[in-house]
């Protein structure tokens, strides 16, 4: 297989995905493709259906219609096939209180039939500074997370299914935790992750679908997400210049002037013409702001 | 399934340890009480027939029976211990899966690569392995003291009636996990169970001074169980009959489990219905 069919190999794919509890419609006809070795970002606010998504995938909750496909197997069909080939992060982790966070995920390990490398565990735990030893309820809520982490990425899935994987980690860790989600891929896995820390999904992820009381708002490539969003844009000029030196320069809305030597200004798309626009004119200073995804994904949301 | 058994078994071996030796502590007191109460059985029988009928039915016998080995054991032991060992049956089959769905637990469980059913059964026959283990415990108990007993009875068959014991365990071990599925919470499951054991309990015992109990009783698991009676050589109908009932209970338990969603934690809290009165503070 070339790296270019590999690319386009779809590894997750739902439509139609329709869920309701009771009179609660969590998924009103999701549709979803994610495509193999990409980090895929699941964004929405609580409550917008993320993890009811996430766990139709897993054949945790039978969806009531649609149609779902992981590693080209219905999780229906056959979920342990499914399950063998998937990491998996809960976003409400629960753990044995009772056991070490080591015989925690030696317990975990079992279940997975003693297919995982112990000695890879072993060192995610040390990246993650995994006190192995010390029972679970000793331990604080960032530290139950590392367990969720390193147990999701132990016996190196192909697919990763993460419910908020930084929750309650310190931003090094978020760091280190980001970090290993890159690595995952790097060595071939498919990252589907779940998060309303929209800096991390910027950070890492190469698409993102974003979903608001269960439909699916919009999908797209994060960079073309920022890109297709307005930039603010500052230019000072040495001498007071003409009020319609910029008008009718496509894309360009003219925000603002101030005593014809400032304007304030919103580009869409490329800068390619006000740039052009500028070149004749005495610019002192030019600022431009790009948006963050954050931005992108409160106005999807109020325009939605 | 394997993995699945091991690792329940093991979280279950204090309640083992737990209740084998609660029972087990029952027969090392009954069995040298009972040359103690042959001594004085004149006295004991006079005092059991001042009893009112409605009491010794609880006990399943009456004061003639009292005398014999078999009535004995069977009004001081067993049978009460379906009850006994039916609250652990219970406890843990309300809570088979629905302790660990409810605490969320399950969720991440669920998601590691093996079946429900290879979870289902693998819990299961973890639970029918704590049974045996407890009334395997229980037995010993009774029959640690058996050669300095008067009592006529062997090794082998004292573990008789442990055998029906053990089939009322089940089914209410397997009705408490079959709630636990249908139901919206463990509490709930395990309160239902309960109450249909104990209602067993007093329905099957009271059914012999009323007939009309009598056409209830026959659709409770108690009046198969044998008790002391098992003794003197087993009812294997009603052995068998309790084993297919809590078979088949575990099978719709599995059935169901089979087809629904698997909850995640905070969902499926029920508390009793039970008023709560808020506290007056007083003011100045």
């Amino acid at each position: 297989m070339t790296i270019n069919e590999s690319a386009n190999r779809v590894v997750l794919m739902t439509r139609g995905l329709r869920k309701s509890y009771g009179p609660v419609r969590a998924l009103r006809g999701v549709d979803l493709e994610v495509r193999q070795g990409e980090i895929f970002g699941f964004l929405g606010p609580n409550g917008a259906g993320k993890t009811t998504t996430i766990r139709c995938l897993l054949d945790l909750i039978r969806p009531d219609g649609g149609t779902v496909r992981v590693l080209g197997i219905d999780p229906q069909a056959d979920p342990v096939a499914v399950q063998a080939r998937c990491g998996y992060l809960p976003g409400e982790l629960r753990l044995n209180d009772n056991m070490t966070a080591e015989r925690q995920l030696r317990f975990l390990s079992d279940m997975r039939g003693g297919t995982v490398d112990w000695g890879f565990t072993r060192e995610l735990a040390e990246r993650l500074d995994l006190a192995m030893g010390r029972p679970i309820k000793n331990l604080s809520k960032g530290n139950k997370q590392k367990i969720g982490v390193v147990q999701a990425l132990m016996h190196r899935p192909d697919l990763l299914l993460l419910d908020e994987p930084t929750a309650g980690l310190d931003p090094l860790m978020q760091r280190e935790v980001l970090g290993l989600i890159e690595e995952a891929r790097a060595d071939g896995a498919t990252v589907f992750f779940s998060s309303h820390v929209i800096s991390e999904v910027q950070a890492v992820a190469d698409r993102v679908a974003m979903i608001r009381q269960g439909e699916i708002v919009e999908v797209a490539e994060t960079w073309s997400l920022i890109d297709r969003a307005l930039r603010h844009v500052s230019i000072e000029f040495k001498r007071p210049i003409g009020p319609d030196a910029l008008s009718g320069l496509p894309g360009v809305i003219v925000l603002s002037w101030s005593d014809r030597t400032r304007v304030d200004l919103q580009v869409k798309g490329d800068m390619e013409g006000l740039i052009n626009a500028l070149s004749g004119l005495p610019v002192r200073d030019l600022e431009t702001s790009k948006p963050s995804l954050e931005e992108v994904f409160v106005r999807a949301y109020e325009k939605s | 399934m394997w993995i699945t058994l091991r690792c329940t078994l093991s979280s279950l071996r204090g309640q083992i340890i737990g209740w084998g030796l609660g029972v087990a502590a029952l027969g090392l007191i009954l069995i040298p009480f009972y040359d103690v109460f042959m001594a004085e059985q004149a006295d004991f029988l006079e005092m059991v027939e001042n009893y009112p009928p409605e009491f010794l039915a609880f006990f399943g016998g009456d004061a003639a029976s009292l005398a014999t080995t078999e009535g004995y054991l069977g009004m001081y032991a067993f049978s009460m211990l379906p009850v006994i060992v039916g609250i652990f049956a219970v406890i843990v089959g309300s809570g088979l899966l629905a302790s660990d769905e409810e605490s969320g637990r399950l969720d991440l469980i669920a998601a590691y690569p093996v079946s429900r059913a290879g979870l289902f059964w693998g819990r299961s026959l973890a639970f029918v392995g704590a049974s045996l283990g407890i009334l395997t415990l229980g037995w010993l108990g009774f029959t640690a003291l058996l050669g300095g007993s008067s009592l006529d009875v062997g090794w082998g068959q004292m573990a008789l009636p442990f055998l029906p014991l053990l089939a009322q365990t089940l089914v209410y071990g397997a009705l408490a996990l079959l709630l636990s599925m249908l139901l919206p919470a463990r509490r709930l499951a395990g309160a239902v169970a309960g109450g249909v054991m104990v209602a067993s309990y007093f329905l099957s015992s009271m059914s012999g001074l009323d007939e009309r109990l009598a056409t209830v009783a026959q659709f409770l698991p108690y009046h198969y169980f044998q008790g002391g009676d098992a003794l003197n050589g087993l009812d294997w109908a009603s052995l068998l009959g309790l084993l297919a009932v809590a078979g088949a209970l575990s099978v719709l338990a599995w059935w169901r489990f089979e087809r629904r969603d698997i909850r995640v934690a905070g969902e499926g809290d029920w508390r009793p219905p039970i008023p709560r009165f808020a506290r007056r503070t007083e003011t100045a």
